[in-house]
């Protein structure tokens, strides 16, 4: 003990002097707290199984749409001679449907692997111990909001761009063009979606609370959207019908004015949302 | 090594109607340890997690004098909650680790500060075990070692042994006895013997509110009364009788005596606190021989710091 005890003396009037020098930006502490939060990802496994599910939902959906006829054939008591014509599949209407799937299955996957990702921290008192240091809140909520994009942005990639090889193998071939643009819009709409919960995590104490009030949010800006398109085009809410069609449009997609304002309303809301989630953060930072 | 480290003014906080913290006062000098004693419920936790900026003061400030324009005061501050929680699919290094990565030391540096400190508490053997297998001892000693990480001017603890078993406890309570000479400390407790142990200085808080402040020895010089404590034969209800006369007759004023301050009867046992010594024992002697009170023991002597602390928690 009496030996350790000289080591920290010894180091301690060392480091005095060139503290401030040897002391690194906040670009570092920022790369720790994302290497934490990755690393928790991996260790918890989210990392690994919530790919998974986005690559089956994806490979699911064309291969569904190959067999459809046969399994329908071997399926169904038809009487002998009965011909089915059933059309065969557009490749970009099955890249559509997919990304209809992930609006429903990935998007709550992504939910609930969040959930609790802030307000987890801060029930157990986690989150006093990493705020009582020179951290700033800032770097704290963005450090947990770019380790769920990477993952919710890598998962539908992995997703989609298995249904899209899939599309290829099993039905036609669709340009990269939509299939791009489509992808790039629904991860758009996953941010914003996953943003939400982010903010609502950090509002409430309750994990599932801020799963359940972000999808019904997302639900609700979908749902107007869908009902009355004349006044809410320019909702993060339209965004899942302009990745739909961008995906069966050929080439590019003709955006109208108010189809830009869904991107740019979805990227001010992110930004707001993210706001939004550091003050409340330095409200309370934590606990009892 | 008398430069004030830190200065409390006008703290206060309340939750909706009930006023945690109210108005507390007082300052550390650089080096000084410094204990925060109170019972439970008394304010302890709160004023601490205002100091480290955890909780927002409703009024009052917290200065450090040391502080340079700009500089964050997290950075002069080791914190170490009553419960610490930590990532439990991290080990114990791995957090250490994490913990000078966010207080800005490099990656070699934290390796080797954490490697040292994890030997220093005790918990080299466990360092590569997960946190979700530490017992509360451990995660206490590696709560310890996070917050002392970075080198802290001051070393924050939120009753740093009452979770302990007397043998952890002890073990902590040596750590702390060795890093009161390299950093200033404050911690909170609600045993006086641990202040008493430790400490340079206390503040004694009750209901959030500063019952008594200042440096351990001269509370002890100041507040010591002369006390004499007279154990009555319980069997003989003359000396029981007497007894219970006698302090009636003081508190009603009836009788005033001017070497007498206080008089209680507990049991058979009769405390009386003394104006002044060599008058009360010539006085209580002489009145005892009058009334020819059969006792079996009559103790003189100094009120303990521990009374003294119940006197001013208690009241
Ligand atoms: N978040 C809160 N909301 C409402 N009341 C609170 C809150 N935190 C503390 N209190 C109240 O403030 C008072 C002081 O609590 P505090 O935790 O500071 O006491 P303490 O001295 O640390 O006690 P202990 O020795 O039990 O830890 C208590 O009466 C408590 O009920
Ligand atoms: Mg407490």
């Amino acid at each position: 003990m009496n030996g350790a005890n000289e080591v920290y003396r010894g180091t301690h009037r060392g480091a005095e002097a060139p503290r401030s020098a040897t002391r690194s930006s906040g670009g570092a502490v920022f790369l720790t707290l994302l290497g934490k939060e990755c690393l928790e990802l991996l260790r918890s496994f989210k990392l690994i199984w919530v790919p998974i599910v986005f690559a089956v939902l994806g490979i699911m959906q064309p291969v569904l749409s190959y067999y459809m006829p046969i399994i329908i054939e071997k399926a169904g008591n038809m009487p002998e001679g009965t011909v089915i014509e059933i059309p065969a599949p557009m490749g970009s209407q099955v890249l559509a449907d997919t990304l209809s799937q992930f609006g429903v299955m990935g998007i709550l996957i992504l939910a609930l692997a969040c959930m609790g990702i802030v307000s987890g921290e801060r029930n157990s008192g986690a989150s006093a111990l990493v705020l009582v240091k020179p951290v700033s809140y800032a770097s704290y909520i963005l450090s947990k909001w770019l380790s769920i994009m990477l993952l919710s942005w890598g998962s539908l990639l992995l997703g989609y761009g298995a249904a899209w090889y899939y599309t290829w193998l099993l039905i036609e071939y669709v340009d990269v063009v939509p299939f791009l643009l489509s992808f790039v819009l629904y991860g758009l709409w996953f941010s914003f979606v996953l943003t939400v919960t982010l903010l609502f995590s950090t509002a409430l104490r309750s994990a599932a609370g801020a799963a359940f009030t972000s999808l019904g949010a997302a639900i609700l800006l979908t749902v107007l959207a869908g009902l009355i398109p004349k006044y809410m085009a320019w909702s993060p809410g339209a965004l899942t019908g302009l990745a739909y069609q961008a995906a069966t449009s050929p080439g590019w997609l003709q955006m109208e004015p108010a189809s830009w304002w869904a991107v740019i309303t979805a990227l001010i809301a992110i930004a707001a949302l993210l706001a939004a989630s550091v003050v409340l953060l330095k409200r309370a930072p934590a606990r009892d | 090594m008398t430069a004030q480290l830190m200065e409390v003014k006008g703290l206060s906080k309340s939750f909706g109607t009930m006023k945690a913290v109210k108005s507390i006062d007082f300052s550390i000098q650089e080096g000084r340890c410094v204990a925060l004693l109170g019972p439970n419920g008394a304010g302890k936790t709160t004023t601490i997690r205002m100091l480290t900026g955890l909780l927002a003061p409703t009024a009052g400030e917290v200065s450090f004098r040391s502080l340079a324009p700009g500089e964050d005061r997290r950075a002069l501050i080791g914190y170490l909650p009553q419960t610490p929680a930590f990532h439990n699919w991290m080990s114990g290094m791995e957090y250490v680790v994490y913990a000078g990565r966010l207080c800005g030391l490099g990656v070699s540096e934290a390796k080797n500060r954490a490697k040292e400190l994890l030997e220093r508490v005790g918990l080299a053997d466990a360092a590569k075990r997960k946190l979700g297998g530490y017992s509360g001892g451990m995660k206490q000693r590696l709560g310890l070692a996070q917050a002392l990480v970075h080198q802290p001017k001051l070393l924050v603890m939120d009753e740093p042994v009452s979770a302990l078993d007397p043998l952890g406890r002890r073990e902590v309570l040596r750590l702390l006895k060795e890093l009161k000479s390299e950093t200033t400390v404050l911690f909170s407790t609600h045993v006086l013997h641990d202040a008493e142990e430790l400490c340079d200085d206390v503040v004694i808080i009750r209901s959030g509110e500063v019952a008594l402040q200042g440096s351990l020895a001269s509370i002890r010089s100041q507040h010591r009364q002369p006390v004499i404590e007279l154990k009555l034969d319980e069997d003989n209800t003359r000396g029981m009788d007497w007894a219970r006369a006698f302090v009636q007759r003081t508190n009603s004023g009836e009788a005033s005596y001017s070497w007498l301050s206080e008089a209680e009867l507990r049991g058979n046992r009769l405390h009386l606190t003394a104006a002044h010594m060599d008058q009360a024992r010539q006085a209580l002697l002489e009145e005892l021989a009058r009334h020819s009170v059969p006792f079996s023991r009559l103790e003189v002597g100094y009120s303990s710091l521990e009374d003294l602390f119940m006197k001013v928690v208690g009241e």
